[in-house]
């Protein structure tokens, strides 16, 4: 009797077995045709290692003075964040009752507004910009606009999922009432799902930032911008800075963020 | 106050109700009793309409069957409802919980934000003493205990001075002593307020109780009407078959697991 027992669960038929060893060989192929196409080699990187070091010597240490010119970027960023959340929350409201299974007009018009949240949450913000700084120019606009029109999509399905996870029992005797359909979203659907609407656009403020960060890259606004020129311009010092400011936007977003969301939901 | 003649209601080839009639005056306790699936849920749901009957008339306060949301709307503003889970609202304050009984009366827009004419918070606050609960108005309704929930859940279908409340099941989810506080404010409103009540209940105890006049339902049909004193073994058996009178009254006449578990 050995100590140990393997334990797999259920009946391994021969006919099982030979479908997971298919399936693992399946694996293999792929993951070994996607390595050659990404040419992916522990060589290159072995060899990149010296020029590596060198960039990150460069970087060190990061010039404090750059802090001064990155105050502006840093302000333009949250600002973006800030519109960009709440353009995608204004955005969202009218849609998520179309896209909430339990509250929608139809049946139809549920899946078509769901396949348009889809959409609009399928593309990335990136592109969304590289859009709008084309159609209203360079600039945080064209960020604030790729955020909320992204961020629309995201907060509408979220705000929808919460309306259809709500107790109907509390509509259903406000319908009873006789109240009209504006009072029974107001009095019975708003009250069940406010917490999490505002744990979600929290989340969203949250998302809106960090991709704000990286909008200056294509002109759409914020420290991107400051980031990418530093690097044109081979001022490594200055992109560190950029790069450990960033992180403490980021973080101190992330960590105020959770605790508000904590609190909001546990009461 | 009730008229219900010939209603019937089937679900796709299942028939919930075969025909019933029924009337309850005004002023008068009115209990439904009968085994689960009889259709004594979809009877009282058909009154209101939050279920459509499939034929027969039910005329409320002389009211007809509603053509169209306004008259539909104007039909439920008479019509108090109570819930065997209570359905308020936890997030609210129990007077707000209260008032949402007066929604259908109150102008859209200042409701909306939360401004409620004087007159209907007087309203609210007077059914809150009716059930003794003025004292938690400002308490949100999940601080409650079940009983005081469903007490104010009474307190919102009185806010609406309805000439008819329909309780489903109110005590089926509460203990003997509270069970007899929330059917006794129920007998006040239709004794005092002169309410049409017709409520469905499941204890045979209770019914003989506190109802004025007791309707047995089986199979989707009425089977016997009468007073509580009418209500013996003979009747019993008719109401619920299969089981002996002794355990009818004993209070295993659920029938259902499901129901049979939510007894204390």
């Amino acid at each position: 009797m050995s100590a140990m027992r393997l334990l797999l669960g259920g009946a391994w038929s021969a006919g099982r077995i030979l479908k997971w060893v298919l399936a693992g060989v399946a694996a293999i192929v792929v993951l070994v045709w996607s390595a050659r196409g990404v040419n992916l080699s522990f060589a290159e990187l072995v060899r990149g290692l010296p020029w590596v070091a060198d960039l990150v010597s460069r970087m060190v240490p990061p010039n404090l003075g750059f802090l001064e010119r990155l105050v502006r970027p840093v302000v333009e960023t949250v600002q973006i964040a800030l519109w960009g959340t709440l353009l995608a929350v204004l955005l969202a409201l009218p849609l998520c009752f179309v896209a909430a299974r339990n509250l929608s007009p139809s049946l139809a018009l549920f899946h078509f507004m769901r396949q348009v949240l889809n959409a609009l949450r399928g593309i990335n913000e990136i592109i969304f910009a590289l859009i709008f700084v084309a159609a209203v120019g360079l600039g945080p606009f064209a960020g604030v606009l790729a955020l909320s029109i992204h961020g629309a999509g995201m907060l509408g399905k979220f705000f929808a999922e919460a309306i259809e996870e709500i107790d109907a029992g509390p509509v259903e005797a406000l319908r009873a009432t006789g109240a009209g359909p504006v009072l029974v979203v107001v009095f019975g659907v708003l009250p069940q799902v406010i917490p999490s609407w505002i744990a979600s656009t929290l989340y969203r403020f949250e998302v809106n930032l960090r991709a704000a960060t990286i909008l200056g890259m294509i002109g759409a606004g914020g420290i991107g911008f400051e980031l990418v020129s530093s690097m044109k311009l081979f001022q490594y010092q200055d992109t560190a800075t950029c790069v450990l400011v960033i992180l403490a936007m980021v973080m101190t977003a992330d960590y105020l963020s959770s605790r508000l969301r904590a609190r909001i939901l546990a009461s | 106050m009730i008229e219900v003649t010939g209603l019937t209601k089937t679900y796709g080839k299942i028939a919930a109700l075969r025909g019933v009639d029924l009337s309850v005056a005004s002023g008068e306790m009115c209990v439904v009793l009968g085994p689960s699936g009889a259709g004594k849920s979809t009877l009282l749901r058909c009154v209101n309409r939050l279920v459509e009957p499939t034929s027969g008339t039910i005329v409320v306060g002389g009211l007809p069957a509603p053509r169209g949301r306004a008259e539909l709307r104007e039909l439920r503003r008479h019509v108090g409802m109570i819930f065997q889970d209570h359905n308020l609202v936890p997030r609210l304050s129990v007077l707000k919980n209260v008032l949402t009984g007066r929604l259908a009366s109150m102008p859209v827009l200042t409701s909306v934000v939360q401004l409620f004419p004087r007159a209907d918070v007087e309203v609210a606050l007077h059914a809150l003493e009716r059930v003794a609960l003025a004292d938690r108005a400002m308490d949100r309704a999940d601080r409650l205990s079940g009983g005081q929930q469903q007490r104010v859940g009474i307190a919102r279908a009185l806010a609406q001075q309805p000439q008819v409340i329909l309780a489903d099941e109110p005590v089926a989810s509460l203990d003997p002593k509270t069970a007899r506080v929330v059917l006794d404010d129920l007998r006040r409103a239709a004794h005092e307020l002169g309410i049409a009540v017709l409520c469905n209940l499941h204890q045979v105890e209770y019914a003989i109780e506190f109802a004025d006049r007791i309707v047995g339902i089986g199979a989707g049909r009425v089977v016997f009407e009468g007073t509580p004193a009418q209500l013996d073994d003979v009747a019993l058996a008719r109401i619920y078959p299969g089981l002996t009178a002794a355990r009818a009254r004993s209070g295993e006449v659920a029938g259902d697991q499901a129901e049979a578990v939510m007894q204390p």
